[in-house]
């Protein structure tokens, strides 16, 4: 047992990490990059791959049965906490290695998945009541509950295994488990809710939450799966083969439903695109509303919406706040492009202007990454004659920012950001005030009533079909809507 | 030791080396149940299984890719016996390619080679 | 007839070949901490081999209906080709089995990784995975040919299949000098068939990780196991191929391959992060109307010559 222990503190050195941002988590999520890139905790994309899921932003009841279902594909030994604010990052980081390091807490983080006591009351009790416990009327998934409370009701052991989307029987099942408490055994500072629990019969939130809830869960091994819809056909996993469609020549060919988002690496956070993909192709993209998380934490453009509302705003700061932004944005699309090396120094560019850095070191720098990436022949080889979004169409969407003055491809929308960087540095010390209607803000000129991603939002699907999956996703990364503008819009809306 | 008996060493100690890493892994994993997942949806359940029938665009090149595969099985020996059958078998063979790359140049008018 | 070397050959091939492996990874790293502005010391540089321990702790994982058995042997193959291609590959004066087909033999392990990184898409049941299968297929088709090209100009060079036989016919003057785009291609498909780098395209990040997206413990180090072992393999052909395995003046036969096989590694590691990823669609048409023309002029350069002889 010894040498186990060796080998989890081996581990635990350096464990890989599935950041994960919640809509209004910007903030942290570049604390949360800055503070992983120095420890080199390397960044994973899925759950198979991860020990650490970080979740990176405020709670969103909206997306946590999605938050869930990552936590519940991730193999042990494994962890997962929440950072809240951007100072909590590192602390919060420290904690995650101790609890991936401990062989006894991983032992019972086991011990909970094995007897499945792990779904539980998860420290927001009144949560659990509005996730799962009220089906939405009609949904399919709270029909069905009948089979699926058969599985709950069974011993805690095969609830555990069948947990499975049942609709109010099932988070009834969920509430009465709630008791055993084991977050008694992980106390941490920071969060309560985001423990290393094993939420398995979290499902309830799921029963609620949109068609994919009739679907049974994790394959083979649980009690729940007969008798599940579709006409009572005992299906494999209890999913369906993909279904038919005709392909843009008038071929009848299987096609597989695909979402993008609203988790996923180097994405806006909480953006779902509903892909219909033929092979890799994309036949269908269907945007999901934004997930309604209600926060109101602008941060690419704090500057604006501070001198919009009066406060006294330099030029300089708004300037060195687009530029940082747009290198995000830049990191973004260089690593779902596939260039890891130059993702990371539009990163580190990013925080040091963040961090305040005089324009004067970070300028020839920001010159330097402006030739590699911006004349990289392979780089407009591999992305031309992508997504093409003309000045005029674009403004006839609504967008207004880079994306409208580059009217072109991928490579002009990467160039007019590039371009923008170096000015925007170089005007970084300017300290005449902010007009934030004469100046763009990051993702064009500003409106608090419809935040310009909105419009970069509604164009996706219409640029997406037909693309190829890879193309697709650049196509997103080149115009990057905002998900806090987003997320604020709907705040707004909300509100009235 | 014959090239055979060489090659089955060589893939017994491959094999002996994967077959340690599973039981390492099988000794040190911290828990044995193995955990119900599903394929990763960006934190949504997948729709419908993904093995399917998946529409390669390219097959058109696999086509393409098989001529010229088999023009390989004769251009390994070929390349032991130019200097015993002289100039004829450079010249067949490159005939031959040239017969194949004008089906490449085809195939690229044809855009055989674009799918997306 | 069949050569082969003495039986600690067998042993010290897969051993060599895990160093390099291993020397790839942590210069690799290295590069990493350098462009991310951490301190460079050797203790960072070897941090990537902690993924070791990480895989031997993770809890195996039950997919809803996968398949099982392709997904295993796709995975295991990977490596096991990687290991298998050195059956060949001399290293200054030793080779484990000098079979007078052992060009035939490198390419065959080679396609062998078609097979497997396919079934290892395929076994999952992910649709990312899955499209990362099919994702590498296409990217065989692209590299695949001008690849058999340049290994044949080698071996017509030295009219013959014998890698050591190729080796020797250098005396002199290394066939990189005057088959240089035939290097150029073979470079190119070290790092597609490792999938490393550029032609990282089968495991992107766009698509999750592709292959490697729903792989953990064992399976998933194979395959990571699997890419490095396929660059040093790679780049320990090369030497033999082009660059005159193991001659050179002063140092021993053994110490030449080394050291050509380190520089050769050392290029690939750096190139690979040099470049994005190069996404199949795109490089099938350069592939096919660019590299294949002069791929194939560059066999009639060494067949003109055998014919003067």
């Amino acid at each position: 047992m010894d040498l186990t222990a060796v080998v989890l503190r081996a581990a635990a050195a350096r464990p890989r990490v599935l950041l994960v941002t919640v809509p209004g988590g910007t903030a942290v999520r570049l604390a949360a990059e800055r503070a992983l890139r120095s420890r080199d905790w390397p960044s994973a994309s899925t759950p198979a791959g991860a020990d650490l899921m970080v979740v990176a932003g405020p709670d969103c009841p909206p997306l946590r049965s999605a938050l869930d279902r990552l936590w519940q594909d991730m193999p042990q030994p494994r962890a997962r906490v929440r950072a809240q604010a951007p100072d909590d990052v590192s602390s919060v980081l420290d904690a995650a290695r101790d609890r991936l390091r401990s062989p006894g807490r991983s032992r019972a983080d086991v011990r909970g998945t094995a007897d499945g006591n792990g779904h539980s009351d998860r420290g927001h009790p009144g949560d659990r009541g509005v996730g799962g416990g009220v089906p939405r009327a009609g949904d399919p998934a709270a029909e069905d509950g009948g089979p699926g409370s058969g599985a709950y009701g069974e011993p805690p052991e095969d609830g555990s295994r069948g947990g499975r989307p049942g609709g109010r029987q099932g988070a009834v099942g969920a509430h009465r488990a709630a008791p055993d408490d084991r977050r008694g055994g992980h106390p941490d500072p920071h969060d309560t809710a985001e423990h290393g629990d094993d939420r398995r019969a979290d499902h309830g939130g799921q029963g609620g939450n949109g068609e994919h809830g009739g679907r049974a869960d994790p394959g083979g091994g649980s009690g729940g799966h007969d008798g599940h819809g579709n006409g009572g056909m005992e299906l494999p996993g209890g999913l369906p083969m993909a279904e038919q469609g005709e392909d843009r020549d008038g071929l009848t060919l299987d096609r597989l439903h695909v979402p993008l988002g609203p988790l996923l690496a180097d994405w806006p956070a909480g953006l779902t695109v509903r892909l219909v993909l033929q092979g890799d192709v994309v036949q269908e993209a269907a945007l999901d509303g934004p997930p309604a998380c209600t926060s109101t934490d602008l941060f690419w453009t704090r500057p604006w919406t501070r001198a919009a509302a009066g406060e006294p705003v330099a030029v300089g700061e708004a300037a060195r706040r687009r530029a940082a932004a747009r290198l995000d944005s830049l990191g973004r699309l260089l690593s779902v492009a596939g260039w890891p090396a130059e993702a990371v120094a539009a990163r580190r560019l990013r925080d040091e202007l963040l961090a305040e850095a005089p324009a004067s070191a970070v300028l020839p720098r920001a010159e330097r990454l402006a030739r590699r990436v911006g004349r990289s022949r392979t780089l407009y080889w591999l992305t031309r004659g992508i997504g093409p979004l003309s000045t005029a169409d674009a403004r006839a969407a609504g967008v207004s920012g880079p994306a409208a003055r580059a009217g072109g491809d991928v490579p002009a929308r990467y160039r007019r950001w590039l371009a923008d960087v170096v000015d925007d540095v170089r005007q970084s010390d300017d300290t005449a005030p902010l007009d934030p209607v004469a100046q763009e803000s990051p993702r064009g000129r500003w409106d608090a009533a419809r935040p310009p991603s909105v419009a970069l939002t509604e164009a996706l699907p219409g640029l997406l079909v037909g693309a190829e999956l890879g193309a697709a996703r650049l196509i997103v990364a080149s115009l990057d809507p905002d998900p806090d503008e987003l997320a604020f819009r709907r705040a707004e809306v909300a509100r009235g | 030791m014959s090239g055979f008996t060489a090659a089955l060493s060589l893939l017994g100690v491959a094999v002996l080396g994967v077959a340690g890493v599973y039981g390492a892994a099988r000794a040190f994993r911290v828990s044995h149940g193995p955990l119900p997942a599903q394929p990763f949806g960006s934190g949504l359940e997948p729709a419908e299984h993904a093995v399917s029938r998946f529409h390669v665009r390219w097959y058109t090149v696999t086509m393409l890719f098989l001529a010229f595969d088999m023009e390989m099985v004769f251009m390994y020996p070929w390349t032991l016996v130019i200097s015993v059958m002289g100039p004829s078998a450079v010249i067949e063979m490159f005939v031959f390619l040239a017969v194949l790359l004008a089906g490449v140049v085809h195939a690229w008018r044809e855009g055989a080679l674009r799918w997306t | 007839m069949v050569e082969a070397g003495a039986w600690w050959t067998v042993l010290a091939a897969p051993a060599i070949l895990f160093g390099l492996a291993g020397l790839a990874v942590v210069g690799d790293a290295a590069l990493d901490a350098r462009g991310a502005g951490r301190p460079l010391t050797p203790g960072t540089a070897v941090r990537p081999l902690l993924a070791v321990s990480r895989a031997l702790l993770a809890q195996p994982r039950r997919l809803p209906a996968p398949d099982r058995l392709l997904w295993r042997a796709g995975v295991i193959t990977v490596p096991v080709a990687a290991v298998l291609s050195t059956l060949v590959i001399p290293f200054g004066g030793h080779v484990v089995a000098d079979l007078s087909v052992g060009v035939v033999w490198f390419n065959a392990m080679e396609a062998l990784t078609w097979a497997g990184l396919w079934l290892a898409g395929w076994g999952p049941n992910a649709a990312f995975s899955l499209i990362g299968g099919y994702r590498f297929l296409a990217q065989g088709l692209a590299y695949e040919l001008p690849l058999m090209f340049a290994l044949i100009s080698a071996a017509t060079g030295a009219r013959s299949l014998r890698v050591t036989d190729i080796a020797a016919a250098q005396h002199g003057l290394w066939y990189a000098v005057w088959m240089p785009f035939a290097l150029l291609v073979h470079l190119a498909a070290v790092l597609a068939f490792s999938f490393l780098g550029p032609f990282a395209y089968p495991a992107g990040r766009d698509i999750a990780g592709g292959v490697l997206g729903e792989t953990s413990g064992a399976d998933r180090l194979l395959l990571q196991a699997g890419r490095w072992l396929w660059l040093a393999a790679g780049a320990a052909m090369a030497v033999p191929l082009f660059l005159g395995g193991g001659a050179g003046p002063g140092l021993p036969a053994w110490a030449w391959s080394l050291v050509k096989t380190l520089l050769v590694l050392g290029l690939l590691v750096w190139v690979s992060r040099r470049l994005p990823v190069i996404r199949a669609d795109r490089y099938v048409e350069l592939a096919w109307v660019v590299l294949l023309p002069p791929a194939v002029l560059q066999v009639l350069v060494p067949a003109l010559v055998d014919l003067n002889l």
